[in-house]
């Protein structure tokens, strides 16, 4: 064991040393590697791609959009959109401050006629809007109203409401119950439907239905509740979706998905929903 | 301690512990100097790209609306491709590259987090909802390649991938508009 | 060791429970997403049991695990009654209170949102409160640690702290500070989104804070086994450690350098600047420096070990060593596995190699390896030793013990390094079932199947385990009490106050953090992300 001097077993003594070469030695690190990544590297690369010092490190600390070490792409067109709706928090509120009783008059008013007054429909073509979703059907109207979803009558009723009355609207209809219909066994439907709804076919790109469809799935806010919706109506959207003749869908996926389903899928999968699963 | 082994003297001990911390030093600083090394001559940038974006109003109307997804070729050659990820899929689900050319991709997503990868290349991309992703790269092999989405963004995620063509140059037409496609096999 | 026996024994069968249960649902869910089972188990079953798998192995069993540990060592190490046993306990049932509440959200099918919880997706508001339950818990166990220490120093001025407590200190002053960022987001942020109060979360800041706790957080769950390195494999071979002061500079190290660095969990991402990143790169690269140090010090203080019983030449004195010993098994074991688990994350650090494994199973199989293997063969080789202590009972035989680990240590092998190859190859993350129609996905197959059967394996270790130690408590063998932590071949008599404190390193860290992560935050706060809209997974 060495030998201690008195002086330097005390700990201040021992320590000083201790706290200047430690703080040397790490702020040396870190600012060594603030030299490199902020200055160096970003001025070098823009050197040779014609970008100036100062928008490299810009661009370097994430002042500016793009990289240090090649142009920055900036074109922008605008086209037109398929669907107006955006989610935002004011859509958000007026769906949740929609009254339910303003709604009630309105469909007693004008839906009744079609939809039923529970939201159980008159005709086969005509869609239930029992226990819909509330933001599908606000879409929906939205989409007609502003010639996003092609339906002459639809259009006609659509535009004569205005926004919050459409979400009186949704509001009533989501508030009414299904009539939960007891669906045959899960024996009784063929295997590959069922897989269909809750694997989806990873092949041909088509997410299970579930993950969309099913209430508390997590997927987009507009996607409507299919369960006890009238088969007739939902082998006719499917097929328009195929088509390209519906295309109020963002981004295409309801007409990607249709257009790579069989025939017998889109029966079978509407037969699904008709009896009743969820 | 004139007990103690040489090898166990504490300035032995204090010796051959510097010694091997100078040989950590010396690992670490190599494997940082190829890092900057190859970030000075071959511009190796992790994609990194602040660029914000309203995920809320992507579907509107500018760079990702529905008809603008896809390949394009600009007036000075440049080649970018726009994608949405998506709840479950990419927009569109397959995209057209040139081999040899730089490519640039950009990504969006009006929803929730997703991520990408393009088997065989250095793309690799988190998709986050409120910034544009963007990676530059060369395609280097022709052939048909994987592009899954490679972060959990929900259920349908299993099911949400991509194909990425990439085309010889003879095959790689742009249309009037600049716009390419896949072939149709 | 009277008053904490119960206490620490508690949190042990807590984190020992979860992990059982964990694993088998981690071996159902590769056989689900293999070609063995491949039609086998829906999304929503399968996000549901990883998000359990993950909660269970990353929050519940290590934080039990380490809190249990801590006190032990706090009781032992200072050789005094533990201050504060009514906070311990109470602390105790706090944590349960949030396991509980998480699992049965998560159970409910209302929290698949896997423990990374990745926002906009948004969870019942009762799987965040429980997880910050369980946090809450471990800060109460982060003060306890501090106060025993303090009173320890101030009963025993000038004397060098003893290492174990040391480093379990130094774990609990990382622990509170890396607990600062997830805990932000989920109060800040995801509880809002999810009680209804906002409608909407910026994404960017959300990760971002997140990714503050993400790497401190694996080095929290690795100090225990570190611990365990230092101070009981040299005792438990036979040997002295080599340098008590490079003992306490790693575990300074760590609290250093694990806490900048979490940005290279977001190399991919697109909201931050490539110059921000590189910062935490550089930094990321000196938290290597103490695991390799840790190699040097710790095989030198088993070759004291192995001298002492008679090795000669340059390696005969590894095959001296008394490998029929749990811990000194493990700590070989722990190694080997370390090594590969190592290189995987030099290779995760550099950005432009980051880019090949990003997202693909190359990253599931670095933290199975590292952390399931090396550090969880540690915390098991740790209970074989301290439960007699805990007990009063010794085990009946240790060929038992060897099989397990040695079951872990293939099982582990074997379920990680096809992962490796197949991440390589572009197998992405979280599937819930592959198409094996496809001829790129065919090719992966048999890797899968191989991986599953390493996987089974270690869920017969896992009940193995458990086995041992249930077999333990009923041993009638008495246990002989022997002295647990090392001493160093120089004990020392005094060591700077930069050695025996956190004062300064407190001071750096603030620094640290500061220049690394301050405008990364910032830039969230001056410009705030485009919001994105909660989707709730109810």
């Amino acid at each position: 064991m060495t030998d201690q001097r008195p002086e330097q077993s005390d700990p201040h003594v021992l320590d000083q040393p201790w706290r200047i070469w430690s703080t040397i030695a790490v702020m040396g690190i870190v600012l060594v590697g603030i030299l490199l990544g902020v200055i160096v590297i970003p001025v070098v690369q823009g050197r040779s791609a014609g970008i100036d010092a100062f928008t490299a490190i810009c661009r370097a600390l994430g002042i500016l959009p793009g990289s240090p070490a090649v142009p920055q792409f900036t074109d922008r067109t605008p086209p037109t959109p398929v669907s107006q709706v955006v989610w935002n928090s004011d859509v958000l509120r007026i769906l949740a401050r929609a009254d339910v009783a303003k709604g009630k008059a309105k469909v007693q008013e004008v839906c009744i006629a079609c939809h039923g007054e529970k939201g159980v429909s008159v005709a086969p073509q005509y869609p239930h809007l029992a226990g819909q979703s509330g933001a599908a059907i606000y879409k929906q109207l939205h989409d007609y109203r502003t010639g996003s979803r092609v339906n002459p009558q639809m259009a006609d009723i659509a535009k004569a409401l205005d926004e919050s009355v459409i979400a009186d609207v949704a509001a009533y209809y989501a508030g009414q119950p299904q009539r939960n219909l007891n669906p045959v066994t899960l024996a009784e439907s063929k295997p590959a439907i069922i897989q269909l709804v809750e694997l989806g076919d990873p092949h041909r790109n088509i997410p299970p239905c579930a993950a969309c469809h099913r209430a508390g799935a997590g997927g987009p806010i507009e996607a409507p509740v299919l369960a006890e919706q009238g088969d007739e109506y939902l082998v006719q959207q499917l097929k328009l979706y195929a088509s390209g003749q519906r295309r109020n869908d963002v981004y295409g996926r309801m007409r990607l998905i249709a257009s790579r389903l069989t025939d017998d899928e889109i029966k079978g999968l509407a037969a699904y929903y008709r009896a009743g699963f969820r | 301690m004139s007990d103690t082994p040489h090898e166990l003297q504490e300035s032995r001990i204090l010796r051959t512990e510097l010694l091997w911390a100078f040989g950590v030093g010396i690992f670490v600083a190599a494997s940082l100097s190829m890092i900057v090394f190859t970030a000075l001559t071959i511009k190796i940038n992790p994609p990194s790209n602040v660029e914000r974006i309203d995920p809320k109003t992507l579907h509107l109307s500018g760079e990702f609306a529905e008809q603008n997804l896809g390949t394009t070729v600009f007036g000075d050659g440049t080649v970018i491709v726009r994608a949405i990820a998506t709840q479950f899929m990419f927009v569109p689900q397959c995209i057209a590259v040139p081999a040899n050319r730089r490519v640039t991709l950009r990504f969006a997503s009006p929803d929730v987090l997703h991520g990408l990868l393009i088997t065989g290349t250095n793309v690799n991309t988190m998709v986050v909802p409120g910034f544009v992703a963007q990676v530059h790269t060369e395609f280097t092999r022709t052939g048909d390649l994987l592009m899954p989405c490679h972060e959990f963004c929900g259920q349908g995620h299993s099911e949400m991938w991509a194909t990425v063509q990439v085309l010889p140059a003879d095959q790689f037409k742009p249309g009037p508009d600049g716009r390419v496609s896949c072939a149709q096999r | 060791m009277r008053n904490a026996d119960r206490l620490c024994l508690a949190h042990f069968w807590v984190a020992f429970g979860a992990f059982l249960f964990a694993c088998v649902l981690g071996a159902w869910q590769m056989w689900v997403r293999s070609p063995l089972g491949a039609k086998i188990g829906t999304p929503g079953e399968y996000f549901m049991s990883v998000t359990a798998h993950g909660v269970s192995m990353a929050y519940v069993l290590t934080t039990f695990f380490i809190m249990g540990f801590g006190y032990f060592v706090a009781v032992t190490a200072l050789n005094r009654p533990l201050p504060g046993l009514i906070w311990a306990w109470a602390a105790f049932w706090m944590g349960i209170l949030g396991v509980v509440l998480a699992l049965i959200s998560i159970g409910s099918g209302q929290a698949s949102v896997l423990f990374t919880f990745y926002p906009p997706l948004t969870a019942n508001v009762w799987f965040y409160v429980g997880l910050v339950l369980v946090v809450a818990a471990s800060w109460v166990w982060c003060v306890l640690m501090l106060v025993a220490m303090r009173e320890w120093k101030v009963d025993n001025p000038g004397r060098p702290v003893p290492l174990a407590m040391f480093a379990t200190v130094a774990n609990a002053v990382m622990w509170l500070w890396t607990t600062i960022g997830v805990a932000a987001e989920l109060v800040f942020q995801v509880i809002p989104a999810s009680l209804g109060l906002v409608q909407t979360i910026d994404v960017g800041m959300s990760r971002t804070l997140f990714s503050w706790t993400l790497h401190a957080i694996v080095y929290f769950w690795l100090i225990p086994a570190y611990i365990a390195f230092y101070t009981m494999a040299p005792r438990a071979a036979g040997g002295r450690l080599y340098s008590d002061t490079m003992g306490r500079l790693t575990f300074i190290m760590f609290l250093i350098y694990s806490l900048p660095v979490g940005m290279h969990h977001l190399l991919m991402d697109p909201e931050h600047g490539n110059g921000t990143k590189f910062i935490q790169v550089l930094l990321t690269a000196f938290v290597a420096a103490p695991t390799l140090l840790t190699i040097f010090t710790i095989t030198a203080s088993m070759e004291i070990a192995g001298r002492l019983r008679g090795g000669r030449g340059v390696f005969g004195w590894i095959a001296a060593l008394p490998w029929e010993r749990p811990m000194v098994l493990a700590i070989g074991l722990a190694f080997v596995m370390l090594g590969f688990g190592g290189f995987g994350g030099i290779v995760n650090m550099a950005y432009g190699m980051n880019a090949m494994v990003h997202n693909t199973s190359w990253v599931t199989a670095h933290f199975h390896l590292i952390f399931g293997g090396s550090v969880v063969i540690m915390y098991f080789a740790i209970a074989y030793e301290i439960w007699p202590r805990l007990t009063g009972h010794d085990h009946p035989s240790l060929a038992p013990l060897r099989i397990q680990l040695w079951l872990w240590f293939i099982g582990m092998m074997v379920m990680t390094l096809p992962w490796h190859w197949l991440g390589l190859q572009g197998q992405w993350r979280r599937v819930a079932n592959f198409n094996y129609a496809d001829p790129i996905i065919a090719a992966w197959g048999p890797w899968v199947v191989v991986s599953l059967v390493g996987g089974l394996v270690l869920l017969v270790s896992a009940i193995l385990f458990v086995r041992n130690l249930v077999v333990l408590h009923r041993s009638s063998v008495q246990a002989i009490a022997r002295p647990l932590y090392a001493l160093a071949v120089h004990p020392p008599k005094r060591v700077p106050a930069a050695l025996n404190g956190f004062g300064l390193w407190n001071v750096l860290v603030l620094v640290l953090m500061i220049l690394a992560y301050g405008f990364p935050i910032a830039q969230f706060v001056i410009e705030p992300s485009p919001a994105a809209i909660v989707h709730r997974v109810r």
